[in-house]
């Protein structure tokens, strides 16, 4: 039996909608300054960490290196080894996972694992074709070579290629993708506005009890995540037009979907032992976690539903019931992402063919489900949201006491999916 | 009684470049005792943000230690520019400056700025003169800036020569190849006012005797500064000698090593290993 | 730090030109760092009548390097200039008694140098079983504070009261008020009492192995607080509000400790901070409340918000959370010491500051009634009045009131963060053990309140 990886502390700075506060912070910038407060809040000042891992979705090529960087230029030992990680929304609890694992194995003692993304510094693409004059010219033997060459280039070409949030292999945005999905689940627009209420509700309360005081360190003047509408209600909600799928049954608008956002975030794990020599507590342990994928080009399924083809693995290999949770995180890329994952595990008929289970696994209490709120309220700088759920679930299930489970479902682009346990 | 003088906005320093031009002849006499002092001026973040691209630093909550000297530089400049100063500005050559970071400074903090004049001084080729620059917060002084700048052939009255020794480095070792663009003047003009001609093209750098155009110091200083990010004591002075001028483009490297609980650092051409700048870092 | 007028004071035509004008010549204070001698010079010890000190006294000064000169030594030397002037004037019995203190102190102070140090050890006239016993001890009071407003060039006085049986307290006081830790400490009196003091000073790291509490740490006097017991041994929780984060984890980075972000008004922050000492650091050895507001009206004008808000911050915060310290189990470790920061504003009031005035006193009046307890637990429980530091509140201030209330002192300058500071690490020391109670101002001996 291996050991399980502590999750000792957390630290994220405020998440800001994009192009407002940190318009100008890149994603290196939010990660040192997480990483920094994280240390200040542990006494870590100069101390080397096993190994940081932490990530970004969009990705300057200058950033190739980006967690080291950081770590460079936090108040972390620059001799603290660090690498990058990716894999879309799914970034952060990812590396949380590979820190754990590598705990577990005694291969490290400690670590951080985090994330950061900013779409306000995103990068831009040279177009493709202006790209290949560029290099031909560059290759050029003579100046007349080169002016000629140079002289090939059309207005149209000057102009970048914008990052976009679309799926490469079928060109939706991912909230079109979700609209698909939510009109295979009949989900309704009450429903969601109804989750992204509680959202808004559930994150200022958690705020005001001062939940967030040793979670985040504000940044560049930001107190409080940005998005968040403590004073949201059903009927302003009711009155916003749907911004993601077509016609009549449109259902989802700018509140009931995360906006762009920036921010970063990281968690600090340990063994027991080394959480005990620092004087930490332990907060939760994390469990286990599980992968998955769904053929979301060709096989019919939602690009956000592999969450729901994860999670009988995790819970089969750990004896576990979807029941046998005190508290659920699942990550609200949409309202309608959260509601059809969860529509699924109740119907019998996706649970039997889809998941080849004989019973579904049934329904989630809601009360329990993303009790300080979630990305709808806070915002979700992708990669960043994992280690925001991570440490924030740790310390509500610690609060709870020992022997309490957590359980975190994230979906992510490229029809992917991350789960995972944690126990206090 | 120095004089305290406070001005209610940063003077224009284009104006202030041409006015100096102007009345640059028939200048002599003692230093004035005039204070310069702006108060409660507040940092333009998206100025810091250009600030720290172009020299490098991070960018956050925290001021880019070098960053108060854009600040105070054209109160610098405005006491030079006047006629009562008395070395004319244009064919000044800035030799050595020392910043004091007592501490960190928040982009947030509003900040009182005071420059005056100090230590006029015979030189072995000509006279230095000091502006001394002290920013404080809510009373605290925070920051302390203290450049020297050489103004050949000139005369300085009679007097004690400051007992100010060379900056010596000891034993580094190359971190970092720097490759400096032809625009890197332009850049950092763009960022810190510092519009000096000589550096901004090759032409305007002719008119006043250099073959090109040449690096701010300032903005080496910076830089090299940037690249020990996350390395620094919380109070810090760096003390810098500016060498032979770093003509644009250029490739040099920046040399460093530990000592004393700070650095030493020198940025030199890549090829010849000309001294460009020395630098030393020591906590306060 | 640049006082532009001192410096300006200071230089060769400015000294003359002050010097004819008559107006005030601020020197450079000499302020303590780590390695810096006691004192930069001899030091004259005298005594008036029988004192019982005066070998207390030589060997601090001898174990510290310093040379001692009896007056009789010292009339041998004439013209040289001393460091300090100490007076064991336990020997005092009658007002006559006080002809020898005159005596000795008038060719002494003489000689005294530049920020030269005059300390003055008397028994406590409370203490005294007769009115002409204690009327003489108590003249002891008025000699210094005078002395200390005729002294010059950043020199100052301080009268230190020893009752009997606390003879063993004396070197902790009497080194502080000797050394560049007392810098803006001048014209004031300290009763010490009997407590168990620990041998030895502790080096440049008498702090070495504690935890020490510092609220309102994220910047001006709390930063400076927080940067000096950082810099004397102590692993620092630095404490602000949660706004304050940002700047509050640069000053925890900065000095190895430890950031914690919690508003101290809140129903749970006590059992927070409780949990977070005991948790992470088996308790806590110095805690130093200094997080404090102002909201200034005159009380005609000021509403329920401006006086709650202070009254919460600066006084009820500091009950509760030492409370919450005092009960529960391990939070306090043994030999605690609690530093509250009051104010000059608490001693001599400030118009248009009824509720900070009041909070302020008010934490005097709970240092003062909470010392007995802390005492039969080998604690201590003191506060530090700052006076005019340049610093938050000063800064609002317009120029020309700035620059007038900053001299308006003994010393003709304005005292800075790291003076207040000082003075708290002293009272944290080990070596403090024997100060309980007490009320240090920090002021360089302001005329307000005086």
């Amino acid at each position: 039996m291996t050991r399980k990886a502590a999750i000792v502390g957390g630290n994220r700075i405020p998440f800001a909608r994009s192009n407002k506060k940190y318009a100008r912070a890149s994603n290196q910038d939010m990660l040192t300054a997480t990483i920094d407060g994280l240390v200040a809040r542990h006494g870590l000042a100069g101390e080397q960490v096993g190994e940081v891992v932490a990530g970004a979705v969009l990705k300057h090529a200058r950033d190739f290196n980006l967690t080291r960087e950081a770590v460079l230029g936090s108040q972390l030992s620059p001799s603290t080894p660090a690498y990058d990680v990716q894999q879309a929304c799914g970034t952060g609890l990812e590396a949380a996972v590979l820190v754990a694992n590598k705990i577990a194995l005694g291969q490290i003692e400690s670590g951080i694992a985090g994330g950061t993304d900013t779409t306000s510094d995103a990068p831009l693409a040279v177009n493709d074709d202006l790209r290949k004059v560029l290099i031909a010219a560059n290759n050029a033997k003579t100046l007349p070579d080169r002016l000629k060459l140079l002289g090939r280039i059309r207005p149209g070409q000057l102009v970048p290629d914008q990052p976009r949030n679309v799926e490469p292999r079928t060109g939706l945005s991912m909230g079109e993708h979700a609209a698909q999905t939510a009109k295979v689940w009949e989900i309704s627009r009450e429903s969601q506005d109804e989750l992204a209420v509680a959202s808004h509700h559930n994150l200022a309360a958690a705020y005001d009890r001062g939940f967030f005081d040793d979670l985040v360190t504000p940044f560049l003047s930001l107190t409080r995540d940005d998005n968040l509408r403590p004073d949201s209600s059903l009927e302003k909600l009711a009155t916003l037009k749907p911004v993601f799928g077509k016609g009549e049954g449109a259902t989802m608008t700018a509140a009931n979907s995360t906006p762009l956002t920036d921010g970063a975030s990281a968690v600090l794990l340990g063994s027991d032992e080394w959480a005990a020599e620092h004087n930490l507590p332990v907060w939760a342990h994390l469990v286990d976690a599980q992968t998955a994928a769904v053929d979301y080009v060709h096989g019919g399924e939602g690009l956000l539903m592999a969450p729901a083809y994860a999670m009988p693995v995790m819970l089969a290999r750990n004896g576990l019931t979807l029941q046998d949770f005190d508290l659920y995180e699942i990550h609200e890329a949409f309202a309608s992402t959260v509601l059809s994952t969860m529509k699924a595990w109740e119907d019998p008929g996706f649970c039997k063919e889809k998941l080849g289970l004989d019973a579904p696994l049934g329904p989630i209490d809601r009360s329990k489900l993303n009790v300080n709120g979630s990305s709808l309220a806070a915002g979700h700088p992708f990669a960043a949201t994992g280690g925001r759920i991570v440490a924030s679930l740790a310390k509500m299930l610690h609060e709870l006491g020992p022997g309490k489970r957590g359980l975190i479902s994230i979906c992510a682009a490229g029809g992917q999916g991350v789960v995972a346990i944690l126990e206090s | 009684m120095g004089t305290p003088v406070v001005l209610p906005s940063a003077p224009s320093m284009g104006k202030l470049f041409a006015q100096a031009a102007l009345t640059a002849r028939g200048r002599g006499g003692s230093l004035p005792d005039t204070h310069l002092t702006r108060v409660a001026v507040e940092v333009d973040p998206e100025q810091v943000a250009d600030y720290a691209e172009v020299c490098r630093f991070r960018f956050g909550d925290t001021l880019p230690p070098t960053f108060p000297h854009v600040l105070t530089f054209p109160l610098q400049v405005a006491l030079m520019a006047d006629r009562s100063f008395p070395l004319a500005l244009p064919g000044l050559v800035h030799v050595r400056n020392r910043v004091d970071v007592v501490r960190p400074v928040s982009v947030s903090e509003k900040l009182d700025l005071e420059v005056w004049a100090d230590r006029f001084a015979p030189h072995r080729s000509g006279a230095t003169v000091d502006l001394v620059a002290s920013v404080r917060s809510r009373g605290d002084e925070v920051w302390r800036g203290r450049s020297t700048y050489l103004a050949r052939g000139a005369y300085a009255p009679a007097g004690p020569v400051p007992d100010v020794p060379d900056l010596e480095i000891g034993d580094v070792a190359q971190a970092a190849v720097w490759r400096v663009p032809d625009d890197a003047g332009r850049r950092y003009a763009k960022v810190s006012g510092d519009v000096n001609p000589i550096h901004l093209s090759g032409l305007t750098a002719k008119a006043f005797g250099f073959k090109r155009a040449i690096a701010h110091g300032m903005w080496v200083k910076a830089r090299a500064l940037a690249a020990l990010g996350g390395r620094l004591p919380g109070s810090y002075s760096m003390d810098v000698s500016f060498r032979k001028p770093l003509f644009l483009p250029s490739t040099v490297t920046l040399s460093t090593g530990q000592r004393d609980g700070g650095w030493d650092l020198a940025v030199r051409g890549a090829k010849a290993g000309t001294d460009h700048v020395l630098a030393t870092v020591r906590p306060l | 730090m640049s006082d532009w007028y001192r410096d300006f004071a200071n230089s060769g035509i400015g000294s003359t030109i002050t010097k004819q004008l008559g107006l005030p010549r601020p020197v450079r204070l000499r302020r303590y760092s780590p390695g810096q001698p006691l004192l930069d010079g001899p030091a004259l010890v005298g005594s008036a009548g029988e004192g019982r000190l005066r070998a207390e006294v030589e060997s601090v000064l001898k174990e510290d390097g310093v040379t001692v000169l009896s007056p009789v030594t010292a009339d041998g030397e004439k013209g040289a200039k001393v460091a300090a002037v100490v007076l064991d004037a336990t020997g005092v019995t009658t007002p006559a008694d006080l002809a020898a203190a005159h005596d000795f102190l008038a060719p002494a102070v003489k000689r005294l140098g530049t920020n030269g140090r005059v300390v003055v050890l008397g028994e406590v006239p409370g203490e005294a079983p007769s009115p002409a016993l204690a009327a003489a001890r108590q003249a002891l009071d008025g000699l210094v504070r005078s002395l200390a407003k005729e002294l010059r060039a950043g020199a100052t006085a301080n009268l230190v009261y020893v009752p009997a049986g606390a003879e063993a307290s004396v070197p902790g006081p009497l080194r502080f008020f000797l050394s560049g830790r007392s810098a803006y400490v001048d014209g004031q009196t300290v009763t010490l009492s009997a407590a168990d003091v620990p041998s030895g000073d502790g080096g440049s790291t008498p702090l070495a192995g504690k935890v020490a509490v510092v609220t309102g740490a994220a910047r001006g006097i709390g930063a400076s607080i927080a940067e000096v017991l950082g810099r004397d041994g102590a692993h620092v929780v630095a404490v602000d509000v949660p706004a304050a984060g940002q700047a509050l984890a640069q000053v925890a980075n900065r000095i190895g400790g430890t950031a914690l972000q919690l508003d101290i008004t809140a129903p749970d922050a006590a059992q927070r901070l409780v949990e977070h000492v005991v948790q992470r650091h088996g308790g806590v050895d110095v805690v130093v409340h200094n997080a404090g507001i102002t909201r200034d009206k005159l009380l005609v004008n000021m509403d329920a918000a401006r006086w709650n808000s202070v009254l919460a911050v600066n006084l009820q915060a500091q009950l509760d959370m030492t409370q919450a310290l005092l009960d529960a189990e391990g939070a306090l470790k043994p030999g605690a010491r609690i530093v509250a920061v009051s104010s000059q504003s608490g001693i001599a009031g400030n118009r248009g500051q009824t509720n900070y005035s009041a909070s302020k006193a008010g934490v005097i009046g709970m240092v003062r009634s909470w010392a007995p307890e802390f005492a039969s637990r080998g604690a201590t429980i003191n506060a530090v009045a700052p006076g005019f530091i340049v610093t938050e509140m000063t800064a609002k201030m317009p120029f020309g009131t700035r620059e007038v209330g900053a001299r308006l002192n003994s010393l003709q300058q304005g005292g800075l963060p790291v003076d207040v500071a000082e003075a708290i690490a002293w009272l944290a020391q080990p070596a403090s053990a024997g100060v309980n109670g007490q009320v240090l101002r920090v002021c360089g001996q302001n005329l307000l309140g005086a």
